[in-house]
Parts: C-alpha cells; structure tokens; sequence
C-alpha cells in the first residue's frame, strides 16, 4: 500500500514546486532570463508570511487545521514577496542593459543578498510557524495514504491558485495582455499595449505565485534562510522539463519532478538499488531523457 | 640532520648541534612565544647533546642535581579556524599546570613551551619540529585538528621515542596510529554505545537514517560495524532537503521498530515531524548532533517521548570534575567545555608520567604515560592525590588516574575509553539517565 503513500508525498510536494514553477517561468517568459533569485523570493514569502503570523497568531476559527490568521499572514507573505521582486526588478533588472546572462548572474547575486537580508534579520535557525502540527486523517490510514489536514490545505491552496491564474490569462484583459506579450514583446507593443505595466504585473504574479510556494514549503517542511535556494534546482528542473516560458508547461513539470522526487523510494521496494538520495539526480535524468525526444520540453513551443 | 655535521661540531658546541642540523625547519617556525619561554637552557643543554633523539645513547639521566622546571612542549591552535579550541585548551592547561605546580614532581615546577600551529598540519609540524628539536622537550601535547596531529606524528615524532599525547583530535584515523596517544575519544565510541544500548533495550531489527556527509557516514560505519542484529534501512541523505518524507516513508516500511538517527538538528526535526504527521511510532535513537533546544521547541509534545540519546561528556557528576568546573568559573568566569578538561587532563597524564618515569627521557616517559590511567591501580582523582599514592618511589601501576574528561584507560590503539552520557526524553525535556563508557 505504500505506492499510495508515496502518491500522496508527491502530491503535496509538487503543489510547492508548481507554484514556484510558474513564477519562474512567467518571470522568463517577459523578462527573458533565468532568474536564479526566485528561490530567495520564495524564502521572502514564507519569513513575511512567518512575521505577520507572528503578529495575527490565531486569529478567528481554523480550517483545515490552520486558524484564519495563518491565510491573511499567507497573503502578506504573497504581497511582501512580491513587492520585494518588483522593487527589485525597478532598481537592479530594468536599469542594466547587459543580456540575458548578464542578468542571471546579476539574480545570483540578488538571491545572496536576499538570503544574508533574511539571515541578518532572523538568524539561520529554522523556525517553525506557531500551528500545531497534525496526525495524519484517519479515514485515508487504511488506504495506506498519510496526509494530515495541513496537506490537504497545501495541495487545495496550490489547485486554487493554478485554476485563478488559468482564469486570468485565459479570459480577463490583463490576461491576453501578458500572453500577447510573452509570445512576442514588439507586435504587443505596437498593437498598443502598454508593456511597462504589463511587465510589472507579470512580476507580481510571479513573485507571488513564489512566496505562497514559500509559504507553504514552510508549513511543510521549516522555515529557514536557505529553504527557497535548496529548493531553486528542482524548481528549475520543472520549468525546463514543462518548456521554459510556458505557464501550463511548468504546471505539468512541477507536477512530474515532484511526484518523481517522491516516488524514488519504490526503486528501493522493487529491488532496484538505488536510495532517495538520488532522487533529484533520478528527477535530472529523466528531465534530460525528455529533453532528447522533445528539446523544447513538453509544453515548450517549437521554434521559438 | 647529515652524520658527517654532527661529528664535526660535537666537540666544539655540544648545544649547537641540534640547531644546526635542524635549524632550517625550526628557526622558520620561530614562533614569537619561543624568546621567552626557554627558561632553562643549561638544563636542555646537559641532556640532549645527541641532537632530536636519534642517539640514544648520549640521552644521559636529568639526576645530575639540577632543580628546573621539566619542560614539556604542547602544539596548540592559538590562531586559524580551530582557535577556539586553542583557547578552551590554554585555559585547561594553566589550571591544570596550577594543580600540578600546587604539589610539585618531587620538588621541582613543570612547565611547557607553547608553540602555534596555527591551525594546519604544516606550522604544526614546524612547531613540533621546535620543540622536540630545539628544545629537546620529551612530551609533546598536541595537536588540535586530527591532520595536525598525524602530521605532526608521522613527520616529527614517529621516528623518535618523544610521547605524544594529542589534546583534541577525535578522528578515527588516530587509531591506526598506536604510538599516537590522545585524550578525546573517537567519535565510533557514541556508535559503539548506541549499538549496546539498542541490543540491551530489545531490538534486533534497526533503521538508520544518516547525514550524507563525512561525520555521518563515519558515525554509520562504526554503528554497523559493532551492530550485531539486522539493519532494515541504512539510506544516507543529504542536508538542507526541501522534503524528508521519502526518508521517513521509508523508515517505516523497512518495520523496523527502532529508528537510529545520525543527522542534524534541522534535519532530525523535519523528520520528527514528517513521522508524527504520518502517524508513525518508533523507538528513537539519536547521535548527540540531534539534540537540541530548538527539537524540543519544534517538535510536538510527546512526539519524542523515550528518545535516547548518547552524547560524550566529562565525568560531570564527579568530584573532581565538579572541583574543576568551580575553579574554571572561578578564573573564567564561564563554565568549562569538554576541550578544556581533555587539556587538563592531558597535562595532569603527562605529570603523572614523569613523576613515575625514571628519568625525564622520551624512552622513560613512553614506559610510564599509559599505565598511569589505567586501571591496575588505586584510583585517584586529582594529581595531589596520585603523589600521594605514589609517595617516594611509586610506580606507573599503582595509580589509575580518573580524569575530569572521564576515566581514560589508554587502549592499545592510543585511545582513550569513551565516557558517554545517555538522555532520554521524558515529557519532552531532555533527563540524564547516567553513563557508560565504551
């Protein structure tokens, strides 16, 4: 029964990978680079998410094990990472004129200065939000599927928040705006489209999409100064597995490398001797493998 | 070093002769505390003419009547990344040098050269180099980091009869080097304690979850090693994971009903967690590395409950340990660590040594270092004590000196038995259950 076990696992943690997925690969698909302080933002979430919570505490009734409180600190998190990214993209991104390797080397030295930021402010001890940990739901034991309550909140608040952002690029303004823009900058311009706050959008979409990722990685796992950047290569793994710059594609890739990371532990139950230590290096060979029959990643369009 | 040189100028500077063979290593080392700290040239220079100990037959007895200070050397960290030793070290050593200069070695002071190792193997092994070379000490203490102090004995000691007697190494390299004394066990002892405490508790089946690094797979490798049942997991994993539930899931299926980690804080905490949220109960088992203020904190209350945990002490229910700590606060003003009581005890062993030995040579002291803690004799606690015992010619056997860092009992291999404490958890507060040595 432990196969259902391991599904559940992947489920929660690829609903944090996803929605730290699209960030990046929205923030690539305007901004044209790799930005390697995404990671950084979503620690930026999950301590803004941490402070506020800190002050909010148990605010009100609780649903699925977590008190209101913890849902308004969460969208402060989101609006804290977001706003970070956007101050960022203001100072630092828009003013250089120095390409596109230019600025990925400019976002690891941003991701730094995110992270000593957050290790001057609280340490580099792990902190733990103030809820109390859960047992796991009784009624799915006898399927094998350990979930607790707080899962089932990660995994709903990712579904919520994908299904938001579908409906927005699919059927508001804003929406065919970005992807306009994304599929080719100078026609939107020229068709009239304002690509200034376009970009600023997609920034705060993005950035935030990170810190709720960030947030919950927090309830899932800790909150730490290294969390978002430990995490950062995987996250990168599903949007190039997804193809880099496609929304949708980076859903699926999040999804894959997540349940993958977490389904590595069957290869040991099957007799094949391989550890969950190697679980992201299983995640990268078969990111690569795909690679090889699709170069563009599975959602990637071709040519582009 | 050559043959030739040394015939040559005997005769003329009996002294000089160690310098000059050797000078070209030691005088580059010559450290700024070297100018004053050779109090007694006439003394080095009565004993040693044979030059570093490759002529044995010129070491004439120190019984000629004079009344210095034995001069003993000590490699230590006083600057690079291990200074922090290198301070709880010389704070362990004056009090020590205290203890012993209280009651004296049949009447005369002991003192010891100091020299820098700055924290790597090559300034140490230029310091040894003074030391045995130049100031021809017999003992060395030393050194810090477990490379130094290999360095230091296969390029420097080795090929000598000096003693040394490292104060902090823990490696367990050091074991294959059985001329190589030190003072702090290895740290395979823990696993050695873990794996009796697991057998005794009833468990024959085992899973253990490892931090994939050099002090992980060190602690693992010893564990399986003096385990005699059956290891249901044995996975590594790296530190800093977004997600340890593979690592838990598969603890758990592996049924194994005791859970050994050997990890870190964070690491073990994440852990902790996943298994209570999956609902899993196991008996706990942990390397000192997961204990923790901020596990208890971050863990829920009674999700630990009957976890053990063996982490190396000194002998800190002791009298003389006690004695120790109050004079430590007293001069410090901060409670000592366990590096400070091993450089006590390094200097109290080395006292002891030469109290016993029959003359203050490297060859004397050899026969006696080792029998003076081990278990033959009385037991003493303190070096005023063991003079006591000994009295006027007492020897190496009659005493078995405790340490403030636990009972020592130098094995063949060099090493010291390993004094452990046990914790258990018992309503999620961390309560000493007592010892045990391995």
């Amino acid at each position: 029964m432990s196969v259902l076990e391991y599904i559940a696992n992947g489920l929660v943690f690829s609903s944090i990978i996803v929605l730290a997925s699209i960030g990046l690969s929205l923030v690539y698909s305007i901004a044209d680079f790799a930005n390697f302080a995404h990671g950084d933002t979503m620690t930026v979430g999950a301590y803004g998410t941490l402070v506020t919570f800190g002050f909010v505490g148990g605010l009100g009734g609780t649903v699925l094990g977590l008190p209101y409180g913890f849902f308004v600190a969460l969208v402060v998190g989101i609006v804290v990472a977001a706003v970070v990214a956007v101050v960022t993209q203001r100072l630092v991104y828009e003013p250089l004129d120095i390409g596109s390797i230019g600025l990925l080397i400019t976002s690891i030295g941003v991701a730094f200065v995110y992270r000593a930021l957050v290790r001057l402010g609280f340490g580099a001890d792990p902190r733990e939000y103030a809820v109390e940990l859960q047992r796991p739901i009784e009624a799915l034991v006898p399927y094998g599927i350990r979930m607790t309550v707080h899962d089932v909140a990660i995994v709903g608040s990712a579904a919520l928040l994908v299904t938001g952002l579908h409906l927005l690029l699919q059927y508001t303004d804003l929406g065919r705006k970005m992807r306009a823009m994304a599929d080719n900058p100078d026609l939107a311009r020229v068709s009239g489209i304002r690509t200034g706050r376009i970009r600023i959008w997609t920034w705060l979409i993005g950035a935030g999409l990170a810190g709720a990722g960030g947030g919950f990685l927090g309830l899932y796992n800790n909150v730490g100064p290294r969390m978002g950047f430990d995490i950062l290569l995987v996250v990168f793994a599903a949007v190039i597995l997804g193809g880099i710059g496609s929304v949708y594609g980076a859903m699926l890739g999040g999804l894959l490398i997540g349940m993958i990371d977490q389904m590595t532990p069957i290869l040991g139950d099957v007799g094949i001797p391989i550890g969950t230590e190697y679980s992201y290096a299983i995640a990268f060979v078969i990111m690569v493998a795909v690679l090889l029959v699709r170069p563009t990643g599975i959602a990637g369009e071709a040519g582009s | 070093m050559t043959a030739d040189d040394n015939r040559l100028n005997r005769r003329d500077v009996l002294k000089g002769t160690g310098a000059a063979g050797l000078a070209g290593i030691g005088l580059t080392a010559g450290c700024v505390s070297t100018a004053d700290e050779t109090p007694t040239p006439t003394e080095s220079s009565g004993g040693g003419g044979g030059g570093g100990g490759d002529d044995d037959d010129t070491a004439t007895p120190t019984e000629g009547g004079d009344m210095g200070a034995y001069e003993i050397g000590m490699v230590n960290s006083l600057t690079g990344s291990l200074s922090a030793f290198g301070a709880r070290n010389e704070r362990g050593m004056e009090l020590a040098l205290e203890s012993v200069n209280g009651v004296g070695i049949g009447g005369r002071e002991l003192s010891i050269i100091v020299e820098d190792s700055e924290s790597q193997a090559q300034a140490g092994v230029s310091a040894a180099q003074k030391l045995v070379n130049q100031d021809q000490v017999p003992f060395v203490i030393g050194a810090v980091g477990s490379g130094v102090s290999l360095a230091i004995y296969e390029s420097v000691i080795q090929s000598t009869d000096v003693v040394q007697l490292s104060q902090n190494s823990t490696s367990p390299d050091l074991t294959n080097f059985p001329g190589l004394l030190r003072m702090s066990p290895t740290g395979r002892t823990q696993s050695t304690a873990l794996a009796d405490i697991i057998s005794e508790d009833g468990y024959d089946s085992v899973a253990v979850a490892w931090v994939n690094n050099d002090y992980g797979q060190g602690l693992r490798d010893a564990f399986v090693d003096a385990w005699e049942g059956d290891v249901a997991y044995d996975s590594p994993h790296d530190q800093g994971q977004s997600s340890y539930s593979s690592t838990v899931s598969e603890m758990a299926n592996s049924e194994a009903d005791a859970w050994l980690f050997i990890t870190y804080q964070p690491e073990f905490t994440a852990m902790a967690q996943e298994a209570f949220s999956n609902g899993y109960e196991a008996q706990y088992y942990g390397a000192d590395s997961v204990q923790g203020s901020d596990v208890l904190a971050d863990t829920p209350e009674g999700s630990l409950e009957g976890m053990k945990i063996v982490t190396p002490s000194a002998a800190v229910e002791e009298q003389n340990y006690q004695d120790f700590a109050s004079r430590f606060e007293e001069a410090y003003d901060q409670t000592p660590s366990s590096w400070a009581a091993f450089a006590y005890d390094c200097v109290i062993t080395a006292a002891l040594s030469i109290a016993t030995a029959d003359e203050f040579t490297g060859a004397a002291l050899q026969e006696t270092v080792r029998d003076v803690t081990r278990p033959e004799g009385e037991q003493v606690t303190t070096f005023a004590e063991a003079m006591e015992v000994l009295g006027e010619d007492g020897s190496p056997s009659d005493i078995d000196y405790q340490g403030v860092s636990g009972p020592i009992d130098f094995d063949e291999n060099g090493d010291p038995v390993g004094f452990l404490q046990i914790f258990s958890v018992e309503d999620h507060e961390y309560v000493s259950t007592g010892f045990t040595s391995a």
